[in-house]
């Protein structure tokens, strides 16, 4: 939806749409405000990327293992190590990737068995809870 | 508990422990480690005389075991501070220094798949170790250096483990 509104001698170019998780962008003339519900179902002002991360990081845990041909970072950290091949036949529960996160090393492991079919990513990246590290065949 | 008289890693085998069902505080315990390690396989000087041991945790969330581990050097702080009157600082989330030197490692290693799967945390602290290599002298002491006198790591260690025991309390549900 978009609109123009006029306060005082300002014109304010007003556009409102609604993004993914529900989050609501609120554009006036080129600069952009998010809003989403709390869980009293009222709106409030949201910090866009801080939102994205709070998600991935709340989600995290779960989204590795989700989908039978993709293995995700469950954490955010540093790649330290990257376990297996493309081309590798993996089993469940067979470590893929190291991770340094908190000052903590973490073995990553696949919930699924599979081949590797692409590496997403490479030694000393920084990946986000959510990311896709492996594809799967 | 488990003792050994030298083992490779005492966080590599409370890991395989942990793997194959071993229970939260079992403890392994070493006088001599030959790839004892920290971050990023970096190599922890663990000769005969330091105290190297690795717990297995109770299962919690990664932000928790972060905690855990900043707790852990803590303790070991404490443990300095009240057992033997010394002022050591620690240099956040998992290494304790002493007048500027490291004294004591803590490394927590986790199996992350769709939850946390196991944990262990390694403590290397350096007790009485005459002295280090050349190339640690200047970065490393250790508690009989410090003190000039030899200390009981069995004391040490019960002491760590009652504290962590302890701390872990405040941080889970």
């Amino acid at each position: 939806m978009e609109t123009e509104i006029k306060i005082g001698d300002k014109t304010y170019k007003v556009e409102v749409g609604e993004m993914e998780k529900g989050i609501i962008r609120v554009r006036i003339n080129d600069q952009d405000y998010y809003f989403s519900q709390n869980k009293f179902g009222e709106l409030v002002s949201v910090d866009k990327k801080q939102d994205e991360q709070v998600s991935c990081e709340e989600n995290g845990l779960l989204l590795n293992g989700l989908s039978e041909n993709e293995i995700r970072s469950p954490i955010a950290g540093v790649i330290s190590g990257i376990e297996v091949k493309k081309g590798d036949e993996i089993k469940q529960g067979q470590k893929v990737v190291t991770l340094i996160a908190m000052k903590m090393e973490n073995e990553i492991i696949s919930e699924v068995s599979g081949v590797v079919k692409e590496i997403k990513v490479k030694k000393d990246q920084f990946v986000n809870g959510g990311d896709v590290l492996i594809f799967l065949d | 508990m488990e003792k050994f008289k030298t083992i490779s890693s005492t966080n590599q085998k409370a890991k395989e422990l942990a793997k194959n069902g071993a229970g939260p505080w079992t403890v392994i315990v070493a006088e001599k480690q030959t790839q004892g390690r920290g971050k990023k396989k970096s190599l922890w000087y663990s000769p005969s005389g330091g105290l190297y041991f690795s717990v297995v945790l109770p299962k919690s969330n990664i932000e928790d075991l972060q905690t855990l581990t900043a707790l852990a050097a803590f303790i070991i702080a404490k443990t300095l501070k009240e057992s033997f009157g010394l002022e050591p600082l620690i240099k956040l989330p998992n290494d304790v220094l002493l007048n500027g030197k490291k004294i004591a490692g803590i490394l927590t290693e986790n199996v992350v798949g769709k939850e946390v799967k196991s944990s262990v945390m390694g403590v290397g602290l350096n007790t009485n170790i005459e002295s280090f290599p050349k190339e640690l002298e200047k970065t490393s002491t250790s508690l009989k250096m410090e003190l000039g006198r030899k200390i009981d790591n069995s004391f040490i260690l019960e002491e760590i483990l009652k504290g962590l025991k302890e701390q872990l309390k405040t941080i889970s549900q």
